[in-house]
């Protein structure tokens, strides 16, 4: 085919329109697998339930306190072809071979499933991918060593103790799993493979004239191990909804059916990690993360299942009725998992509560690192504050509006071109002179170092890895060469710990020329970004350390990279200082390594709404401490929805600005004297929160419990709860209504029953369970504290919360219907392991006829090492006191205090409308009471 | 009673005066943070919130609780976040900073004042501080007052110049009135000849005709005579040229420049289409070469054209180019190019119309301050300033002012009618004399019509409409040029044409007032925009609608008056993408009203001196 010579221009700037047009449109959806282009997925998803020959269970034995055996496939028939689904060809040794399986029981109501092909019969060399590093070391420490099993009367099946009032039963033909309420009832939880979808593809010998060759795009991926996928049914349940399964962009919490009657032709969830340019706010495509962990809840139960893989997945929500069985599945949530390569190794987590779901999984995965107190402030991005006079000048402009602000980032272009751990000498010439600037103010500075790792023999890094052999590998067996930021780059091979070790090296101040010690780092482009790979990442085929093929760990290599640097940085500061290194890519277990947030989101009132459901899934999910880009990364807020970002964006666990380079400025006082005041006082009240946030992340790390949190797990039986994506809760105590839309009038505030609500703008008491539709003000979202809590806050305002550390307290005690209040404060050095020594002040607040006293709860046991504070609280503020109260006395020392009308908050325009308790003077350290009259 | 508190009142005072000499460096804790001319208010027991929304008593002032949400009860604790601190900064200027700044273990006022309460010793850095500063501000002063002579000087001469192009402009159209006039005479003259021309021809030739057309040589002589018919089409011809390179030229002097421009990006344009087809089968070579190599390859500075080809799909790319084209969703780079060319087309359109301008993008004009006032706390914020006076002694001077566009001095024009204002009557009695005398000497009863006599009446009337072409086009850009505004003393007169250029890198920053901006990089030229107008009171000149930005804004360019003795730009920046900011010194913008503000400023630095230190 000849193609004619242009002569004239137009065609030519039709075409040029084009890509200028296509440049700045959304999502490229054709360069990305659906389900359909994607093999396993395609194979999977079209079979119907018990369509397939069923396993048997054989050879159950208890061995080493677990439950174990074999997965007999029937002797029918079976066959895999990548082609055709359906084509029984011919008979196929290896898929027969028994598959071997373990349950073992954790403390705390955790079930493990184990499904792996049986070594000893093996065709081939390769084993499949066990994914390491992820589970805690000391979670076979918990394991219970169970004494013995039974046989239910009636059926072929084995029973084992699971947790008090739950048992396992295993079916033996065919093979199900089921966990289920111990007693007569014997009501199920959670089961695996009750629709017969269990399929094991296993590694066999490629024979003659057989092609596994998958082609996408113009990508080819020579799979040299062939079909390898696994897939399974799970039903949730006792479940009204299903959660979690991070990341996808949707406005709504709970995760929408994928499959089944009422469902348009649509996707599975994919968990996928992928850098996707301008992602949908609504779409299951997967984006910058995969936890595979999904959660049920309802009016009857509450539980979990977590399948330990990283390879590409693919989950589906299937509709009520999906299985055309005469009883549709009411009170159960089915889904389908379908993974391309790995192993089974399952969590099933019984709750029964929705706080009980989330301490059994971070019991497996970890709970989240205790950040230090600077990264729990506010945060100031932009690709790219250009220089130092620049870095200098964002820095004075804050000072001059007197907006507190912790840290300020650097962008990709602080580098020598985009060579991590250098910097553009031209725009930066004195690195640790403008790290000290900020420092001298409490401030601190992160700079971004990406995976990618320019292919320059000049370039120090890329030197030694070359020599080293630390980069992956591409399939031929040469280092991989894929093309980002710098352009020819290679990624080293985390999944090795000697390279990760090398790399943790790289941050030490030696090694790190221009770091100081209070540089922090970015780690971006994790999933990872290959911007000429398929679908923008690493190809499959890709080698890994331990002959482990990309395919098998995709969805962990960010993890690795997040885990490699944090350590780096553990280690520069001699293991004394807590590291901050903000992640796009995760996966499980990546709270214990630093922040995440949602990536590259736009400059719109959708993106807005959706951070909420997507940071509270990742909450769920263990991923606490995560945020949205405030104002949106693509494109130009308005100045509404910048202020509205703000406000919400305030509460977020990680609260950070960030906007694109091609944006316009942004930074809060470049809109107007209203403005810069509006976007003030939002981070104003962040920073009044932040002993509460910071006592609510001490939580997280003890417990795994979220910061920002959904309805429900907090008002678990108030169904009104399930499906609210507009709102969540901050902690047990507050409760906060984003407003989504542009001149929105009114707000429509759902308010959890069993509680009274206090509105913490006027103080005006609500009673729970109704729909508020409150008037939308312009100077704040709405917020609530919920009756019978008590709110630390620091209502000083500095420049940053370094500032903060000596100033007094304010207590805001929301009394209930019995006069009654809780609270909590933790306190710590803010950045050192010390608090691992015992070295932090914990303190509980209880109100309770007419009397505050604060408690000491840290325990005895928590170490030697002692921390002190001189704070005092300066003021307490008592909403819900019937009036007539004059007096308190504050013991020990029965000093005498006036109780009078005071405002909720120091705001200008303030009314005085709760009674407050004026200068009581005590430290937060002390055992105190204070009685009112 | 009264006389009781009176009394009362009166000991405190004493105990107060006592106590204020013995800490004299520091006032009380109930003054800590009033200003002096306001502690009075404080003086009473019982003191309202300033804005007026409770009362306090003294006892609860300073007293680290916030009473007032105005801060008016902790002038000198951080207790109320909308507090001011006041620090007297003795040796120095006094200063007010926020109440978050009190106590938080930064030093923030040189006296060190703010931090009290032990946690950090701040030394007093008044004196030196204050000493520099007045050493600053009189420079500045000195500065302003010598830049105020040239302004004076620059204003007179601009003043006298714009009179006397406006006496010029309404002479010019008097005149244009009279040649007008002229030229119409003339032509109606010439179209009678033209008839009288032509009734003598068709006379001749039905003569010709009567004797019956026997000789040929008649048309020799037909011939001769169609000449002359033929002569006066082609002076208008020529004149219609003119007159469409004038008007082009006063329609916007960018169109010119657009030209040349257009050319520039044109051609590697044209390049890229002729190669396509070419480099279609270029890249199966390239890929097969690429794909081997696994070092770092070289850039084909061709890679970008093979975008073009196929915008949307990245299939059949090789690996380099499908990882470039990715990286440019992001970065925008690589489609830069290419929309520049496919801007610079929208550009031609958009020469032809008018554009109004746009107040759009004024809240963003800075990137660090905002409109409110910057001077709260700080008293050499202008330091800068003084750098304008220092570097660069190029001499400033109207010969290195380029002029963009010829039409501003019609060399013909103007060398014809050196002085228009005195010795304009005589050229236009000329023409008038002459075409008079022409128009009287010509006898249309004469047969047959003198060719000399006709040649001489079209030669009279060409010169006249060309001369009224020029004419106009002095007209057109003279009320083009007036209508500018040139701000109120048109001050702003002498910018018209000149340029301002500074070099950056590898930038050639070029600022012509009321005209365009651009930035060059050697051959090639991106407009940063045209003239908009003058904001903030004539201290900002503002240029927009420059070439659009890939996934951007269109270019544009904020240029920032300073006070300067010499004319100089400096400083291009470009704090957000493709919005730039420059600042330009000039005498211009030296302002009596901001000498008047320094002078008091170091009149109230000198105060508050103490005595001490002037012994020093």
């Amino acid at each position: 085919m000849t193609s004619p010579v242009r002569r004239s221009a137009a065609p030519v700037l039709l075409v040029l329109l084009l890509v200028f047009s296509s440049s700045v449109s959304a999502w490229k959806k054709e360069e990305f697998r659906s389900c359909k282009q994607t093999p396993f997925c395609k194979r999977a998803r079209t079979r119907a339930p018990h369509s397939l020959p069923p396993f048997s269970v054989s050879d159950v034995s208890l061995s080493d306190g677990s439950v174990s055996g074999r997965l007999v496939p029937s002797p029918s028939i079976r066959q895999v072809t990548d082609e055709d689904p359906s084509a029984d060809a011919a008979v196929d040794d290896t898929a027969q071979r028994p598959l071997l399986f373990r349950l073992s029981v954790y403390h705390g109501g955790i079930l493990r499933l184990e499904i792996d092909e049986d070594p000893s019969s093996a065709p081939t060399p390769k084993r499949r991918f066990r994914l390491p590093d992820v589970l805690l070391p000391d979670l076979e420490d918990r394991r219970l060593w169970l004494p013995r099993l039974s046989s239910p009367s009636g059926v072929a099946a084995t029973s084992f103790y699971l947790a008090d009032g739950f048992e396992g039963i295993l079916r033996h033909d065919p093979f199900e799993i089921v966990v289920r309420r111990t007693g007569s009832e014997g009501e199920p939880v959670l089961s695996f493979n009750s629709h017969g979808l269990f399929d094991y593809e296993q590694l066999r010998a490629k024979k003659e004239g057989e092609d596994w060759e998958e082609n996408f795009r113009s990508h080819t991926d020579s799979r040299p191990h062939g079909p390898q996928s696994i897939s399974f049914d799970v039903s949730f349940h006792g479940a009204n909804f299903v959660y979690g399964i991070p990341e996808h962009a949707s406005p709504s919490l709970s995760l929408r059916p994928t499959r089944g009657s009422g469902v348009d032709e649509s996707e599975p969830y994919r968990l996928f990690n992928l850098d996707v340019f301008e992602y949908l706010h609504d779409s299951p495509f997967g984006i910058y993360g995969s936890i595979p962990f999904m959660l049920s809840h309802g009016t009857r139960s509450t539980s979990g299942f977590f399948w330990l893989n990283a390879a590409e997945m693919q989950i589906d929500v299937l509709a009520p009725g999906w299985d055309d069985s005469a009883a549709p599945n009411a009170g159960r949530v089915d889904t389908f998992w379908m993974s391309e390569a790995g192993v089974v190794d399952a969590f099933f987590f019984v709750g029964p509560g929705p706080k009980d779901v989330l301490k059994q999984y971070a019991s497996v995965t970890g709970t989240p690192a205790m950040p230090q107190e600077f990264a729990v402030a506010y945060h100031q991005c932009r690709w790219n504050y250009r220089d130092e006079e620049d870095v200098a000048a964002v820095d004075a402009a804050f000072d001059e509006h007197d907006i507190p602000y912790d840290v300020l980032w650097l962008d990709i272009e602080h580098t020598d071109g985009k060579r991590y751990f250098t910097w553009d000498r031209t725009l930066f010439p004195h690195p640790e002179e403008m790290q000290k600037k900020l420092a001298a103010k409490g401030r601190h500075m992160v700079t971004i170092v990406d995976p990618h790792i320019k292919r320059d023999d000049s370039f120090h890094v890329h030197k030694e890895a070359t020599e080293k052999g630390y980069y992956v590998k591409d399939a031929s067996g040469k280092d991989f060469d894929g093309w980002c930021w710098p352009g020819s780059s290679s990624y080293s091979d985390m999944l090795n710990p000697e390279i990760r070790e090398w790399w943790a090296d790289k941050f030490s101040y030696k090694n790190y020329v221009g770091s100081t010690a209070s540089l922090y780092i970015w780690n971006d482009m994790n999933e990872p970004s290959v911007f000429n790979g398929p679908e923008v990442t690493m190809p499959r085929d890709a080698i890994h350390h331990g002959e482990v093929e990309h395919r098998e760990l995709h969805n962990a290599y960010g993890y690795y990279f997040h885990m490699a640097t944090a350590n780096g940085l553990v280690k520069r500061g001699n293991g004394k200082d807590r590291p901050f290194v903000l992640s796009r890519a995760f996966f499980a277990g990546s709270q214990r390594y630093g922040a995440i947030w949602t990536g590259d989101n736009s400059a719109d009132w959708d993106h807005l709404r959706v951070s909420v459901p997507m940071i509270l899934n990742l909450g769920l999910t263990g991923m606490s401490f995560s945020g949205a880009d405030v104002g949106g990364f693509f494109g130009n807020p308005e100045v509404d929805l910048l202020v509205r970002w703000y406000q919400l964006g305030a509460y977020y666990p990680f609260f950070r600005a960030h906007a694109h380079h091609d944006t316009k400025r942004r930074e809060p006082w470049l809109f107007g004297e209203e403005n810069t005041a509006l976007m003030r006082e939002a981070i104003h009240i962040r920073y009044s929160l932040l002993p509460y946030y910071y006592t609510l992340f001490r939580e997280a790390a003890t417990s795994g419990i979220p910061i920002m949190r959904p309805l429900w797990l907090e008002f678990p039986a108030d169904k009104e709860t399930y499906d609210n994506s507009e709102a969540f809760m901050v902690g047990s105590s507050l409760l906060v209504q984003g407003v989504y839309e542009k001149n929105q009038k009114s707000v429509s505030v759902y308010l959890p029953s069993g509680a009274s609500w206090f509105n913490l703008r006027n103080g005006v008491k609500y009673d729970g369970g109704v729909l508020l539709k409150l008037d939308a003000s312009e100077d704040s979202i709405p917020s609530f504290q919920r009756a019978g809590t008590i709110i630390p806050r620091k209502d000083r305002f500095r420049r940053s919360s370094t500032q903060m550390v000596n100033d007094p307290y304010t207590l805001v005690i929301a009394l209930n219907g019995s006069l009654a209040a809780e609270g909590e404060l933790y306190i710590d050095d803010g950045k050192s392991y010390d608090f691992e020594k015992g070295a932090y002040i914990h303190r509980r607040f209880i109100f309770a006829n007419n009397k505050l006293t604060s408690i000491d709860i840290r325990p005895s046991t928590a170490g030697e090492k002692k921390f002190s504070s001189d704070c005092t609280i300066e003021r307490i503020i008592l909403l819900g006191l019937p009036s007539g109260a004059k007096k308190a006395v504050v013991a020990p020392g029965n000093h005498e205090m006036n109780i009078e009308l005071g405002p909720l908050t120091l705001r200008k325009g303030s009314k005085p409308i709760a009674l407050t308790i004026r200068k009581p003077n005590i430290r937060v350290a002390d055992d105190w009471s204070v009685r009112i009259f | 009673m009264g006389a009781l508190r009176i009394k009362f009142s009166v000991t405190i005072t004493c105990l107060f005066a006592l106590w204020i000499a013995g800490f004299a460096s520091l006032p009380a804790r109930e003054f800590l943070g009033i200003a002096p001319q306001d502690e009075g208010y404080y003086k009473s027991d019982v003191i309202k919130c300033k804005d007026g929304a409770k009362k306090f008593t003294k006892q609860q002032l300073n007293d680290e609780f916030c009473d007032c949400l105005d801060g008016t009860d902790e002038p000198g604790t951080s207790a109320c976040p909308e507090g001011k601190f006041y620090c007297r900064n003795s040796g120095h200027i006094p200063q007010i900073i926020f109440s978050s700044r009190v106590n938080d273990g930064l030093c923030d006022c040189c006296d060190g004042s703010d931090e009290y309460n032990g946690n950090v010793n701040c030394s007093n850095t008044c004196w030196e501080a204050g000493k520099a500063a007045r050493e600053r501000l009189k420079k500045k002063i000195e500065k302003h007052q010598d830049g105020l002579v040239i302004r004076k000087q620059e204003v007179e001469k601009a003043k006298q110049e714009f009179v006397k192009e406006e006496v010029e402009l309404s002479k010019l159209k008097n005149e244009e009135k009279i040649l007008k006039g002229l030229v119409e005479k003339l032509r109606e003259h010439k179209e009678r000849i033209k008839k009288a021309e032509e009734e003598e021809r068709l006379k001749k030739e039905k003569e010709e005709a009567q004797r019956v057309a026997e000789t040929k040589s008649n048309e020799q002589k037909q011939l001769l005579d169609e000449y002359p018919e033929d002569l006066p089409e082609r002076p208008h011809d020529k004149l219609e040229k003119t007159s469409q390179y004038v008007k082009d030229d006063h329609g916007d002097s960018i169109a010119y420049d657009h030209g040349s421009d257009h050319k520039s990006h044109e051609v590697p344009s044209d390049h890229s289409t002729n190669q396509h087809v070419l480099e279609d089968k270029d890249i199966t070579t390239v890929k097969a070469g690429a794909n081997e190599e696994t070092g770092t390859k070289e850039v084909h500075p061709d890679d970008a054209a093979d975008q073009v080809q196929s915008p949307e799909t990245t299939e059949g790319l090789s690996r380099e180019k499908l990882g470039r084209l990715v990286a440019s969703r992001w970065t925008g780079e690589l489609s830069d190019k290419q929309t520049k060319e496919h801007n610079d087309k929208n550009e031609e359109e958009k020469e032809n119309h008018d554009f109004a301008e746009s107040g759009e993008e004024e809240n963003y004009d800075s990137y660090y301050h905002s409109d409110t006032d910057d001077d709260r706390h700080q008293y050499d914020d202008e330091d800068d300033d003084n750098d304008f006076q220092d570097d660069a002694d190029e001499p400033y001077g109207k010969d290195e002012v380029e002029y963009d566009d010829s039409s501003y001095t019609d060399k013909d024009f103007t060398s014809e009618s050196p002085d228009t204002t005195t010795g304009s009557l005589s050229w236009l009695d000329k023409i008038q004399h002459t075409v008079q005398n022409v128009i009287q000497a010509f006898n249309f009863f004469r047969t047959p019509i003198d060719i000399s006599e006709s040649s001489r009446v079209n030669k009279e009337y060409d010169d006249a409409s060309l001369k009224l072409s020029k004419l106009q086009s002095r007209i057109s850009s003279l009320s083009e040029k007036l209508k500018h505004d040139f701000g109120k003393e048109k001050e702003f007169y002498s910018f018209y044409d000149q340029c301002f250029e500074y070099k950056q890198n590898k930038y050639v920053y070029k600022v012509c007032p009321f005209r365009k901006a651009s930035q060059v990089e050697g051959h090639s030229t991106t407009q940063l925009g045209r003239w908009a107008n003058f904001e903030e009171s004539y201290s900002v000149m503002q240029f927009s609608n420059g070439e659009k930005c890939w996934n951007g804004p269109d270019r544009s360019l904020k240029v920032r008056l300073r006070c300067g003795l010499k004319y100089e730009l400096a400083d291009v920046d470009e704090p957000s993408r493709c919005e730039y900011v420059a600042i330009l010194s000039t005498p211009i913008s030296c302002r009596e009203e901001k000498l008047k503000e320094l002078q008091q400023k170091l009149e109230d630095l000198n105060k508050s001196q103490p005595l001490a230190h002037d012994e020093l």
